[in-house]
C-alpha cells in the first residue's frame, strides 16, 4: 500500500510541476519523504487576502489517497474556517464518517478522486468566500458576519506580515 | 536543560539525606532505620526513585527508538494522561492495600505501557518511511521480544499469586499485561506484514484485507478480555470504572472493524461477481487512467453500475473504507446491479447495515389488525430466517435460495398466526370463566357482606376452580391482563379439559358477567391495537 501511495504522490507532484495552477506552488519539503508537503498559496485577487503568500504544510497518511491529507497553515491566519493553530477545516479534507462541525453532507467529503491540486484550489476559494457556518474560528466567523471592516483590517495585517513588511 | 537540573538537584538532595543519616547513626542498619522512619527523607528518596525511572526510560528510549518524532511524543503524552487518570481511579478500588510496593507496580505498568505505545507508533510509521534500515528491524524486534517477555512474566506472576493467595490487585495486573500481550501480538503481525510489503517490489494487494481481519480478531480478543475482567471485578470488588473507557473504545473499534469487514466483503463480492470488466473501448473513452492511483489501466479494470471505471485492486482497497463510487458516491451496496435482476421495492431504504434478523411484515393479512410483535416471541415454531438488508445485491443463485427460505418462512408465519389465534380463543374462553367466577364472588359477597372482595376471591377460588390458581394475580385487575408466554402456552394445552365451556358462561343468565366479559374483550382488543 505504501508503494501505491508513494506512486500516486509522485504522479501528483509531477502533474503539479508540469501544469501548475495559478497562484499555487506545492511539493514535498524533502525529496526523501513524499508524505510531507509544503504549499504556498497566494491570496485570491479582489479579496481581503489579496497579495498575501501563505505557506502551509500538507501531511499525507500512509493510505493516501484512501484517507485525506491534513493541511495546516504555517503562518498566522484569521479566517472562519481555519483553526487558531492553522489547521484548515474544509469538507473535502474530512473522510466521510467524521464530521467535526456536523453540517457537511457526505457528498462534499474526501474521496480518492480529490487531489492536492483540488484541495489547494478549494482552499483558495475558501479564502475568497469563507463559510461562516463552520465554527473553526468562531471569533473570525462572528467578525466576518458583523464587522467586515475590522476583519479586512486584520486580514490586511496578516497579508503584510506574510510578505515580511 | 531543566531535566538535567532536576536530576542534579535530586541527586544532591539524596546524597545529603543519606550522608546526614549515616553521619548521625554511624552504622548501616541504624541509618537505614532512621531513613525509613523520617518522612522528609523518604520523600526525597521517592523523588529520586521517580527521577531514576525517568532516566531509565530515557535510556531505553535512546536504545530502542533513537529520537522520537514529534507526533510520537504528542501521542505518548496524550495517552499517558488517560493512563494516569485511570490508574488513579484504580487506586480508589484498591485503597486497602495501598502501599509503596503497590505504587511501584503501577508505575512499572505505566512505564511498560508507554513502550508498547511507542512500539505501536513506530511500526505504524514503517508504512510511511521510504527507507528502513537494518537498525530499525533490530531495534523493533528486540524491543518486541523484551516487552513480550516482561508481559509474559507478569501475567505468570499474577496468575501464581492469585492462585495461591486468592484475588487481589494482581488481578488488575494480570489483566493489564494480558491486554499488553495482545497488543504486542498485534504489533508483531503488523510489523511482519509491513516488512513483507516493503520487500516486494509490486504492491501487495491483499495486505489491507489481512490487516483488517487481524484487527477484527485482535479486537474480538480484547473485548472478550475486557468483559471477563469487568465481570470478575464486579463479582469480587466493585465496578471497575478505570476499565470503562478503554473497554468502550475497544468495543467501538471492534464494531467498526466488524462493519468494515462485512460491508467491504459484500462490496468486493459484488464487484467480483456483478460488475463487468471494462472493455478496451470503454477504457479509451475514460482516458485510460484510474482516478484512484492515477495510473494507466490496461487490464483488471471494473465498471461500476454508474459506469465509472477503476482498477479492481484500487476499488478493493477503497471498498474496505467505504462502499461508494469514488467519483459520484453512488452507494454500490444499495444500487441495483447493472442489467441484472431489478431490486425489490423495499431494498434497504435506510443505511447499509449488516444483515440483521429483521422479520418483515408477513404477506398474508393477519387475523387481527396490527399484530403486536411480543406475540411472536411465544410461538413454538422458530422465528423466520434473517433476511439480508438489500436484495438488490444478491446473485441469481442466492435469490433462488432465498425463495426456498421465503416459502418456509411464510409457512412458519402462517403456522405462527394459527397458533396465536388458537391461543387468543383460549384466552377469551378463560377470561369469560374468570369473569363468571368474579361475578359469583361478587354475588356471594353481597349475601355475606362481611368479607372484602379480595378476601372473598382468594377463599372462593380453590373450591370452585383449582385451575385459576396458576395465575391468581390476573384475577383482581382484569383490565391489566398481560399474557405471559409460559403460562399461556401451557394453558392452551390444558384448555380442552377445562370444566366450563364458553356456552356455560352464556347460559349463566347474569347481566353483570356478560357485561364484564364484553368489557374485557373490548379492552383486550384495544390493548392489542394500541400495542403496535
Amino acid at each position: 500500500m505504501a508503494g501505491s501511495a508513494l506512486r500516486r504522490l509522485m504522479a501528483e507532484y509531477k502533474q503539479l510541476t508540469l501544469n501548475p495552477p495559478e497562484g499555487i506552488i506545492a511539493g514535498p519539503i524533502d525529496e526523501e519523504n513524499f508524505f510531507e508537503w509544503e504549499a504556498l498559496i497566494t491570496g485570491p485577487e479582489g479579496t481581503c487576502f489579496e497579495g498575501g503568500v501563505f505557506p502551509a504544510k500538507l501531511s499525507f497518511p500512509p493510505d493516501y489517497p484512501l484517507s485525506p491529507p491534513k493541511m495546516r497553515f504555517l503562518c498566522e491566519m484569521f479566517h472562519p474556517n481555519i483553526y487558531a493553530d492553522g489547521r484548515v477545516c474544509i469538507s473535502i479534507l474530512h473522510a466521510p464518517g467524521d464530521d467535526p462541525m456536523g453540517y457537511e453532507s457526505s457528498a462534499e467529503r474526501w474521496s480518492p478522486v480529490q487531489s492536492v491540486e483540488k484541495i489547494l484550489l478549494s482552499v483558495v476559494s475558501m479564502l475568497a468566500e469563507p463559510n461562516d457556518e463552520s465554527g473553526a474560528n468562531v471569533d473570525a466567523a462572528k467578525m466576518w458576519r458583523e464587522d467586515r471592516e475590522q476583519f479586512n483590517m486584520i486580514a490586511d495585517r496578516i497579508v503584510r506580515k506574510t510578505l515580511g513588511l | 536543560m531543566k531535566a538535567i537540573l532536576a536530576t542534579v538537584i535530586s541527586l544532591a538532595l539524596t546524597t545529603v539525606v543519606i550522608g546526614n543519616a549515616y553521619y548521625q547513626k554511624k552504622q548501616f542498619y541504624p541509618s537505614i532505620v532512621y531513613l525509613t522512619n523520617s518522612n522528609p527523607s523518604m520523600a526525597v528518596m521517592y523523588l529520586q526513585a521517580f527521577i531514576l525511572v525517568l532516566l531509565v526510560g530515557k535510556l531505553l528510549r535512546k536504545i530502542f527508538f533513537g529520537q522520537l518524532r514529534p507526533a510520537e511524543f504528542e501521542h505518548l503524552i496524550e495517552r499517558s494522561w488517560y493512563a494516569i487518570t485511570e490508574t488513579c481511579l484504580a487506586f480508589t478500588v484498591f485503597r486497602d492495600d495501598f502501599n509503596p510496593k503497590f505504587i511501584a507496580l503501577f508505575t512499572l505498568l505505566l512505564f511498560l505501557k508507554a513502550f508498547h505505545w511507542l512500539a505501536e507508533d513506530r511500526v505504524d510509521y514503517m508504512e510511511r518511511s521510504p527507507v528502513i534500515g537494518l537498525l530499525f528491524h533490530v531495534r523493533i524486534l528486540s524491543l518486541l521480544m523484551l516487552l513480550a517477555q516482561s508481559d509474559f512474566y507478569f501475567i505468570h506472576h499474577a496468575y501464581q499469586f492469585t492462585a495461591s493467595k486468592g484475588p487481589s490487585v494482581q488481578l488488575v495486573f494480570g489483566f493489564e499485561y494480558s491486554i499488553l500481550l495482545i497488543m504486542i501480538a498485534n504489533i508483531l503481525i503488523k510489523y511482519v506484514l509491513h516488512a513483507i510489503d516493503s520487500r516486494w517490489e509490486t504492491p501487495w494487494e491483499s495486505k489491507a484485507a489481512v490487516l483488517l481481519y487481524t484487527e477484527l480478531a485482535i479486537n474480538f480478543l480484547k473485548v472478550l478480555l475486557y468483559i471477563g475482567f469487568v465481570a470478575v471485578m464486579v463479582r469480587i470488588y466493585t465496578l471497575p470504572l478505570f476499565a470503562f473507557r478503554p473497554m468502550y473504545e475497544t468495543m467501538r473499534s471492534f464494531k467498526k472493524a466488524y462493519n468494515d469487514v462485512v460491508l467491504s466483503r459484500r462490496a468486493i463480492r459484488n464487484m467480483n461477481t456483478l460488475y463487468p470488466d471494462a472493455t478496451a473501448a470503454e477504457l479509451a473513452a475514460a482516458d485510460n487512467e484510474c482516478i484512484i492511483c492515477r495510473e494507466e489501466m490496461h487490464s483488471g479494470a471494473k465498471k461500476l453500475p454508474c459506469n465509472h471505471i477503476f482498477h479492481a485492486a484500487c476499488l478493493r482497497l477503497w471498498f474496505q473504507r467505504q462502499q461508494t463510487c469514488p467519483t459520484c458516491r453512488l452507494n454500490v451496496l444499495r444500487a441495483p446491479a447493472p442489467a441484472a435482476e431489478p431490486a425489490p421495492a423495499h431494498a434497504a431504504p435506510g443505511h447499509p447495515a449488516p444483515p440483521a434478523p429483521a422479520p418483515t411484515a408477513a404477506p398474508v393479512p393477519p387475523p387481527f389488525p396490527q399484530m403486536p410483535p411480543p406475540m411472536m416471541a411465544w410461538g413454538m415454531p422458530p422465528p423466520p430466517p434473517p433476511r439480508p438488508a438489500s436484495l438488490g445485491n444478491l446473485t441469481m443463485a442466492e435469490l433462488q435460495r432465498m425463495e426456498g427460505n421465503e416459502r418456509r418462512a411464510i409457512e412458519a408465519r402462517l403456522q405462527l398466526l394459527r397458533e396465536i389465534q388458537s391461543m387468543l380463543d383460549a384466552s377469551v374462553l378463560l377470561m369469560q370463566q374468570y369473569s363468571t367466577v368474579v361475578g359469583s364472588v361478587a354475588q356471594n359477597q353481597a349475601t355475606v357482606g362481611t368479607q372484602t372482595l379480595e378476601m372473598g376471591r382468594t377463599t372462593e377460588e380453590p373450591e370452585t376452580k383449582p385451575k385459576v390458581k396458576s395465575e391468581p394475580d390476573v384475577v383482581p385487575t382484569t383490565s391489566s391482563y398481560q399474557p405471559s408466554p409460559v403460562a399461556s402456552t401451557s394453558r392452551v394445552k390444558n384448555e380442552p379439559p377445562l370444566d366450563r365451556p364458553p356456552a356455560d358462561a352464556d347460559a349463566n343468565p347474569r347481566d353483570k358477567t356478560d357485561a364484564d366479559a364484553e368489557e374485557l374483550r373490548r379492552r383486550r382488543l384495544q390493548k392489542f391495537t394500541l400495542d403496535k
